[in-house]
C-alpha cells in the first residue's frame, strides 16, 4: 500500500468518556474522507509509541483533549507542537512526544514529519470516570474539530496537487 | 504544622500529588501521594459480554496493556473452567515476555537509568535519554530503540498489535506460529539476550562501580523493611505469567503462599479519607499505619517485591545475577528502593532467556491453541504486570455478561510502600526547614523507582516530568515552591 504524506491521529482513551474525544473526531473523519491522500489512526499512548506511528509522513496533525489552564472548556485550537505546552493527561511510565522526537533526531532519525499540529479540544476537567460517551458540551466540539482537521488535510493536498 | 506539595505529573490535569508534611521545626513529619483513581470501571464492565474483558481492560491503561489483557484472560479461563491447551500457555507466556522486554527497556533507560546514568544533581533538562546518549553515546540509543521495538514486534506478531492485544480468548489463544514468525522471533530474541547482558555490564561500571551510587542505595532514606510479594513458579523461581503468589517477611523467609483464586482471603485494602486509592495489606498482620517491619501488613510488589518473594530466576544466567545481586548488597531481603533498578534489569534478562526457551519449545508451532469452554461462572486471574502483581476477579450471569468485576492493579499494590518511600527520602533530604532544588529528585527518585503507573489515560505530549514542590510553614501559609518542567 502507497503511504500517504499526511497522518491524522485521534489520541484518547475511548473507554473514559471525554477523553477519546481525539477518536471520536478521527471515526468521524473516516465517514468523510473519501479520496485526500491522507491515513487515519488512532493511539492511545503519547510519546514513543505516538512517535513510531507518525513516522515516515510529512504531515502529521495530532488530535486530543487538552487540559486549559484558564477554564476553557468546549472549545477547540490549533497548536504548533514546537510552542506546545498544555496537552493533556499524565503518563510516567513514557517520554513525551517532544522529548522522543529530539531522541530520534539525535541518533539520526530522519523521517519524522517536518510539519506536527496538534487540533486540541480544551477541557478544565480531566475525565475520570469509565464512558463510551462524550458529554454533550465536548460532542459539540466533535464537528469543529472534525472540520478543523479537514482544513489541515486539504492544505496538504492542495500543495500536492499544485505541485 | 508545614506542608511540602509536590505535583509529580503535569500542570494540566492536577491529579497526582505529594505533600510533605513538617513539624514546627521544620522537619519532615508525614509524606502521602495522591494519585488519581478513575472510577466507575465497576458499573462499565456490568452486562458487557464476558469475554469483550480482555479487550477493554487493555484499555483501562496505555502503560501495561498486555499486562491486564492476560490477567482478563486468565480470569476468564477461571471464569469458564477451562484449562487451555500447553502451547496456548506458552504463546501467552512468550508474548508477555515480549511486554517485559519493550517496559523494562523503556523504564531503565527513559525514566529510571538517567538519574544514575547522567546523575542524580545534574539538571533536570539534562536528566533524561537525551542526556543518556550524550553520556553513553548515539550507538548506545540506537541499540535501546531497536530493542524496545524488538520488543514491541515481538508483542505484536503474537498479540495482533502491541499496544491493544487481541489475542486473548478464555480457553486459549486465537493465533498461532508459523515458522518464519519463529524464525523472525529468535533473531530478536537472541539480539535482545545480548542487550540485555549489556544493560547490566553498564549498570555495572556506572552505579556499582561507583562508591558514591553504592552509598547512595544502601542510604537509610531509600530503605524499607516490608513484606514482599510476587508470583512464583513450583519451585518458588520468578515467573510473570503463571504460579502462586508468595510473600516473604523481612527476614526472607515465606510468611504464606496462595493461589489467587484465595487473594480475598490474605490481602484487604485500606481507606484513607484524603485519597481514593484503597491501600493492600496482608489481612493476617493487619493495617497498622504508614508504617514498615513485621508488624505492618503493609507489601511491596515489583521487581524488587518479585526477587525478594522469590528463591531465585528460573533460567541461568538470570539466576547468576539474582545471586549476585544479593551478595552485593548485603542478603536478603533488599530493603533498597533504589535496587528496584537493578531488579529489574535482572528481570530483564530472564525475559529474554525465557523468550529463548519458548521460541525453541517444539510446541510453540502448535495449532492446538484453544479448549472448549464449559459453564460461565466466577473466576480470578493474576499476572506480574511489570510494576507488579496484578489481579482480575470477575463473577459473571449464567448468559456469560458480568455481573461484578474487582481489579487490584500494580500500582495500588505499592501505593502504602510508595508513600512511606516519599516520606522516608523526604526526611533525608529536608531538615529544618532547608529545602533545596535537589531535594525534588530525590524525593522523585523514591516514586520513580517503583516505575508508578497512575491508572489514568496515557497521552502525554508536553516535555518531561513536571515537578512542583510546595512548601508551607506550620500554618500552613505558601514558604517556597520549587519546580521542574513549568
Amino acid at each position: 500500500m502507497k503511504k500517504t504524506k499526511t497522518i491524522v491521529v485521534g489520541v484518547g482513551n475511548k473507554i473514559l468518556g471525554d477523553d477519546g474525544v481525539g477518536i471520536h473526531v478521527v471515526n468521524q473523519l473516516r465517514k468523510q474522507v473519501k479520496n485526500l491522500d491522507v491515513t487515519l489512526e488512532e493511539a492511545t499512548t503519547g510519546g514513543l509509541n505516538l512517535l513510531d506511528i507518525i513516522v515516515g509522513y510529512n504531515k502529521a496533525v495530532i488530535v486530543d483533549a487538552v487540559r486549559s489552564n484558564n477554564g476553557e472548556h468546549g472549545v477547540v485550537k490549533r497548536f504548533s507542537l514546537d510552542n506546545f505546552d498544555t496537552m493533556h493527561s499524565c503518563n510516567p511510565h513514557d517520554v513525551s512526544l517532544i522529548e522522543a522526537i529530539d531522541m530520534a533526531k539525535k541518533i539520526g532519525e530522519n523521517r519524522i514529519p517536518r510539519e506536527i499540529v496538534v487540533i486540541g479540544i480544551m477541557m478544565r476537567n480531566i475525565p475520570s470516570e469509565f464512558s463510551e460517551c462524550l458529554s454533550d458540551e465536548i460532542a459539540m466540539t466533535v464537528p469543529k474539530a472534525v472540520e478543523m482537521t479537514l482544513n489541515e488535510i486539504k492544505k496538504d493536498n492542495m500543495r500536492k496537487i499544485s505541485s | 504544622m508545614e506542608t511540602v506539595t509536590i505535583d509529580p505529573i503535569t500542570r494540566l490535569e492536577g491529579h497526582g500529588k505529594i505533600s510533605i508534611f513538617l513539624n514546627d521545626k521544620g522537619d519532615v513529619e508525614n509524606a502521602y501521594l495522591q494519585i488519581p483513581e478513575l472510577r466507575g470501571f465497576e458499573r462499565f464492565a456490568q452486562g458487557r459480554r464476558a469475554e469483550d474483558m480482555p479487550q477493554i481492560t487493555s484499555r483501562i491503561c496505555g502503560v501495561c496493556p498486555v499486562a491486564h489483557h492476560f490477567a482478563s484472560t486468565k480470569a476468564l479461563d477461571a471464569a469458564f473452567n477451562v484449562d487451555p491447551p500447553s502451547a496456548a500457555k506458552k504463546l501467552r507466556e512468550l508474548m508477555y515476555m515480549g511486554y517485559f522486554i519493550y517496559d523494562h527497556t523503556l523504564h531503565f533507560y527513559y525514566l529510571g537509568g538517567p538519574d544514575f546514568v547522567v546523575g542524580p544533581d545534574a539538571p533536570p533538562a539534562k536528566r533524561n535519554i537525551i542526556g543518556v546518549i550524550e553520556k553513553a553515546g548515539v550507538e548506545i540509543g540506537k541499540e535501546v530503540i531497536k530493542h524496545r521495538a524488538y520488543g514491541q514486534k515481538i508483542t505484536a506478531i503474537l498479540g495482533g498489535k502491541a499496544t491493544h492485544p487481541v489475542c486473548g480468548l478464555p480457553g486459549g489463544v486465537s493465533k498461532g506460529l508459523n515458522k518464519d514468525e519463529v524464525k523472525e522471533i529468535e533473531k530478536m530474541v537472541d539480539s535482545c539476550i545480548e542487550f540485555a547482558k549489556f544493560s547490566l555490564k553498564l549498570f555495572d561500571e556506572i552505579v556499582l562501580q561507583n562508591k558514591k551510587y553504592v552509598d547512595l542505595i544502601l542510604s537509610d532514606p531509600y530503605q524499607l523493611a516490608t513484606y514482599n510479594m510476587g508470583l512464583v513458579d513450583k519451585n518458588n523461581k520468578v515467573n510473570f505469567y503463571d504460579g502462586q503468589i508468595r510473600v516473604t517477611d523481612q527476614k526472607g523467609e515465606e510468611f504464606v503462599k496462595f493461589d489467587v483464586r484465595d487473594y480475598y482471603k490474605y490481602i484487604a485494602e485500606h481507606v484513607e479519607e484524603w485519597t481514593y486509592i484503597k491501600f493492600p495489606y496482608l489481612k493476617a498482620i493487619g493495617w497498622k499505619g504508614f508504617k514498615d517491619g513485621k508488624d505492618s501488613g503493609i507489601y511491596r510488589v515489583g521487581p524488587l517485591g518479585r526477587l525478594n518473594a522469590a528463591e531465585g530466576m528460573a533460567t541461568p544466567l538470570a539466576d547468576k545475577e539474582y545471586n549476585r545481586f544479593y551478595e552485593t548488597l548485603g542478603g536478603k531481603p533488599v530493603n533498597s528502593t533504589l535496587a528496584f533498578h537493578w531488579a529489574r534489569l535482572i528481570e530483564l534478562l530472564y525475559a529474554t532467556e525465557r523468550a529463548k526457551e519458548l521460541i525453541k519449545d517444539p510446541e510453540i508451532t502448535s495449532q492446538k491453541i484453544r479448549n472448549p469452554v464449559g459453564e460461565p461462572g466466577e473466576g480470578m486471574g493474576v499476572t506480574e504486570a511489570a510494576r507488579g502483581t496484578l489481579i482480575h476477579h470477575y463473577k459473571l450471569t449464567k448468559d456469560g455478561l458480568i455481573d461484578k468485576a474487582n481489579l487490584i492493579v500494580a500500582t495500588t499494590n505499592n501505593a502504602g510502600a510508595i508513600n512511606m518511600s516519599i516520606r522516608e527520602a523526604a526526611k533525608g533530604v529536608i531538615s529544618r526547614g532547608n529545602v533545596s532544588n535537589a531535594t525534588l529528585n530525590m524525593v522523585e527518585m523514591a516514586f520513580r523507582a517503583y516505575d508508578p503507573c497512575f491508572a489514568c489515560a496515557t497521552h502525554t505530549l508536553p516535555g518531561g516530568m513536571p515537578l512542583e514542590v510546595n512548601i508551607y510553614d506550620h500554618e500552613r501559609k505558601l514558604y517556597k515552591t520549587l519546580r521542574q518542567n513549568l
